[in-house]
């Protein structure tokens, strides 16, 4: 593909999931530390542009890769960050916790992965325009890679830090006590309509997830994230437990 | 933010944004236009999505302004963008490659007398200019005494 990441995927470090929450931890507190403390929705635009000098740009990566999954891509020497225009959360107010969520991760490959490209690929994104091929490319359905992988780890750990996911999920339900899918099941209202959903869909392996987002929806409002963002990252907390 | 205009010797406390002053550029229209708003709203520390809100814009159709890749917004617009930035209008409405709104009207009052004026003006210095604005400024001050 013209312009596809160009970082060699076995040579990917393995970072384990705590080094990686400490690296966002690290970013979140630089950027209070320059411009005081942040309240959700945590100001992603501000710290990608401001904080870390990395320039947005909306294009169209259709056009520029030939690809339609990609959402975003990095480019490390010129210091900027590309993003589909479709996730313009001005035009499609819908797509703003992918947008959110597009930027965190390319902020996640700034600070995890840049130093390897820089090193290895000297000048590769440098010079040419637009259509030279990007540092990172992110695309849609690529999570399972592992650089992909971290990126998309990273940039839940930005968007809902543990410490004000706590503090909200608290104030919301009364305790910092997880909630079970039985406990869902039971006394969510609309649980039953979820479920019949599902089953009509003829994806009731979906139900577990359904129930979740549904319990996600307030969090993902208030962090401006998605729900599937906000239920993913519950569930690394151990805030929403699919089992007793 | 008031910045100190560096550009002004004679009175270097002035605020910025009174100050009218050129800016250079030797790129198209399109790329000077969008290379000096990107770089002016980082330096006023606004985002690209914080911008276009308050320009009243979409992000991406600022993008597409701050990439070269459209011309210049109209004339309102470039003034509203001065305005937010805490930029003199006139020159930033130069650099767009357009003419400030109210000139046309002032060209129409006086269809004679004004163009000759600007012909005659054209390939002075700057120091020139200032100093005939001078003068001009103290023509009207002495006819609205009288």
């Amino acid at each position: 593909m013209n312009g596809a990441a160009i970082i060699d995927r076995e040579d990917v470090p393995r970072l384990a999931k705590p080094r990686i929450e400490t690296v966002a931890q690290r970013l979140l507190h630089e950027y209070e530390q320059h411009r005081g403390a942040v309240a959700p929705p945590i100001p992603i635009d501000e710290i990608v542009e401001l904080h870390l000098g990395l320039t947005i740009e909306f294009m169209d990566m259709r056009q520029l890769f030939g690809a339609g999954d990609v959402h975003g891509a990095l480019w490390v020497r010129r210091k900027r960050i590309g993003v589909d225009r479709s996730l313009d959360p001005a035009e499609s107010p819908s797509k703003t916790g992918r947008y959110r969520f597009t930027l965190a991760h390319e902020a996640g490959h700034w600070r995890l992965h840049r130093r390897r490209f820089l090193g290895r690929a000297p000048d590769v994104s440098a010079a040419r325009g637009f259509s030279g091929p990007a540092s990172y490319l992110s695309r849609s359905g690529e999570a399972r890679m592992s650089i992909e992988w971290q990126a998309n780890y990273f940039a839940a750990c930005l968007l809902m830090p543990r410490h004000l996911i706590m503090a909200a999920w608290e104030e919301h339900f009364g305790a910092p006590r997880p909630v079970t899918l039985n406990l869902l099941r039971e006394r969510l209202p609309g649980a039953r309509t979820i479920e019949a959903i599902s089953t009509y869909n003829g994806d009731p392996d979906r139900f577990p997830d359904l129930m979740f987002e549904s319990v996600s929806r307030p969090l993902a409002a208030l962090f401006e994230v998605s729900s599937q963002a906000m239920r993913i990252r519950l569930e690394q907390l151990g805030l929403l437990l699919r089992r007793r | 933010m008031n910045r100190v205009c560096e550009n002004c010797a004679e009175r270097p406390t002035r605020a910025a944004a009174e100050c009218v002053r050129p800016i250079q550029s030797t790129m198209s229209s399109e790329t000077a236009f969008g290379e000096f708003i990107r770089a002016r709203r980082l330096e006023c520390d606004l985002s690209l999505r914080r911008f276009a809100q308050l320009v009243g814009v979409s992000p991406t159709y600022l993008s597409q302004i701050e990439q070269g890749n459209l011309a210049p917004p109209t004339v309102e617009r470039v003034t509203q963008m001065a305005v937010i930035l805490e930029e003199h209008p006139d020159p930033l409405i130069a650099l767009a490659g357009r003419v400030p709104a109210d000139l046309p009207s002032i060209i129409r009052r006086r269809p004679i007398e004004v163009p000759e004026l600007l012909r005659e003006v054209n390939g002075l210095t700057a120091g020139q200019l200032r100093a005939i604005t001078a003068q001009v400024r103290r023509m009207k001050q002495e006819g609205s005494e009288q």
